[in-house]
């Protein structure tokens, strides 16, 4: 597996992990 | 008017919504389309799609259901006046058409669980098996008991059913991707796929079918534009921030969607690298239909997986699991609808299971008329999402930010740009997916692209539509009557 699909691998799965957990770590702090 | 019920925690809306969200359309779909589409390239716009049409869509239906605390019909008379209460009609019936169906899916998932448990299905043909399968009586028999458990879950209520289902249903599903992900990529062989998956490829993004295949993905994997979310938004708490809700949704959906690639793509190519077969070969299997991919190649590729009876079986519990929490939603839609004339959910419910049970039988017994409807309403779709947008601009989007989204008790506020999105973005992007299917179907057969009575055409879309849109213009006053007035609760 060449680096840059390792780099991009990892990018997504960023995005949606950090994007899925900061979303709901922001409504929890509306409360 | 009853008070409504709601969502014990905000947990309920999410784990509801993620059920809504995750369908089988995450797990047979999008591996296909990102195999078709190039990889990296697809995943970029697909991410970007997420953005333009899907949160915005949800953040809408999620914002209206919130404030109106009415299903779909009266949502959109509450948000765009009676005389165009017809569109919440349309959105409405566009996904319980597709629920009809939708429960024929989830009832061939159950029966393939249980023919890899119980048959030994791993050991069969799996194309004659298939064939078998879809000519014999047991698609009634598995629809029937998929839209009845459906009902019975949606029947105890929003709390004791819809809730408490998908709180045990979505931890699985993602237990179960992660596992069946693990095994793929552990397999020999495995890493040409997640090469091919993940490799960016950005020469991709100059051709207008990766950009045009990732909208139509988000749209339709995020169930954005169906009114789902909207009515489970009805049980949603005062405080529910619509658009971090959303986002919650949007991302999660997108990792279940990434999860099913890396169990399904590392596999393809780790079989074929047993066959010593090219790339062209693997990209053949990924360009077969749905049907074909899930229910005739995953058990060939499984065949050859040490242990893969059980990780077929697994893979199947997966989709059975994300199957009915995408039913439940579509069932509690239409239930929420009827109750809303005053109707209790014990009437309702049954009233739903007996329509969708006899409505969904063209599709369990002819596979023709089955490929038609998926082929109809999912199109219907796209109106739907415009319908949403439409609603939106007539009632202007500035004040639609300050008056439904808006709560004083939100501190995360929606900006100006949610303005840019719904007067520019939304609209740019419906017209661009109706003018690509019109030209598409013409120029892949320009003699029969309207034709009516055709299984897959431009002619058979517009025929059900406009019947539909007609139908629904005509009773507007006498649909619209019957549905109560929202309460001021909100």
């Amino acid at each position: 597996m060449s680096l840059d699909a390792v780099i991009f691998m990892v990018f997504v799965f960023a995005i949606c992990f950090g994007g899925f957990f900061y979303s709901l770590y922001l409504s929890s702090k509306n409360k | 008017m009853k008070s409504r019920e709601s969502f014990a925690s905000r947990w309920g809306i999410i784990f509801a919504g993620l059920g809504m969200a995750v369908g089988t359309g995450n797990i047979w779909r999008f591996p296909r389309i990102v195999s078709q589409q190039g990889g990296g390239a697809f995943i970029i716009v697909w991410l970007l799609f997420l953005f333009l049409w899907s949160i915005p869509l949800l953040t809408i239906e999620i914002s209206i259901g919130r404030k109106t605390r009415l299903g779909v019909i009266g949502s959109f008379r509450e948000i765009i006046g009676e005389r165009f209460a017809w569109m919440g009609t349309f959105v409405a019936f566009v996904t319980t058409a597709i629920m009809f169906y939708y429960s024929v899916v989830t009832g061939w998932c159950i029966k393939y669980f249980f023919a890899t448990s119980l048959e030994g299905l791993i050991k069969k043909e799996s194309t004659e098996f298939w064939s078998s399968f879809t000519s014999s009586w047991d698609p009634v028999i598995f629809h029937f008991f998929a839209i009845g458990i459906g009902a019975t879950i949606v029947f105890a209520g929003v709390v004791k059913g819809i809730e408490r289902v998908n709180k045990i249903l979505i931890p699985s599903l993602f237990f179960l991707l992660v596992i069946a992900g693990i095994r793929a990529v552990t397999l020999p062989g495995a890493f040409q796929g997640l090469e091919f998956l993940f490799s960016p490829n950005l020469s991709r993004l100059a051709d207008y079918k990766v950009w045009l295949n990732a909208l139509t993905q988000s749209a339709w994997s995020n169930g954005a534009g169906w009114g789902l979310i909207l009515t489970y938004a009805v049980y949603s708490h005062k405080r529910e921030n619509p658009f971090l809700t959303s986002t919650t949704l949007g991302f999660g959906n997108s990792l279940a969607s990434l999860l099913a690639a890396c169990a399904i793509i590392p596999t393809v190519f780790a079989y074929f690298s047993t066959q010593n077969f090219s790339h062209e070969k693997v990209l053949d299997v990924m360009k077969s239909d749905n049907q074909g991919l899930t229910f005739i190649w995953i058990p060939k590729l499984f065949a050859n997986v040490p242990a893969g009876s059980f990780f077929l079986a697994l893979f199947f519990l997966a989709l059975t699991f994300a199957a009915f929490s995408s039913l439940i939603s579509m069932i509690e839609l239409v239930t929420r609808i009827f109750m809303d004339t005053g109707m209790t959910r014990k009437r309702s419910v049954a009233l739903v299971a007996t329509l969708g049970f006899l409505f969904g039988l063209p599709s369990a017994i002819s596979m023709g008329f089955f490929n038609n409807q998926d082929w109809v309403w999912s199109i219907g779709l796209m109106f739907s999402g415009f319908f949403f947008t439409l609603a939106v601009i007539k009632h202007g989007a500035r004040r639609f930010r300050k008056e439904v989204i808006s709560h004083p008790d939100i501190e995360f506020k929606v900006g100006k740009w949610f303005d840019i999105i719904v007067y520019v973005f939304l609209p740019l992007q419906f017209i661009a997916m109706i003018i690509w299917w019109f030209w598409q179907s013409y120029s892949s057969d320009p003699i029969h692209w309207l034709k009516v009575n055709a299984e897959f055409s431009v002619g058979t879309v517009l025929l059900q539509l406009i019947v539909a849109i007609f139908i629904f213009i005509v009773l507007n006053n006498r649909i619209t009557k019957k549905i109560e007035r929202p309460s001021d609760e909100s």
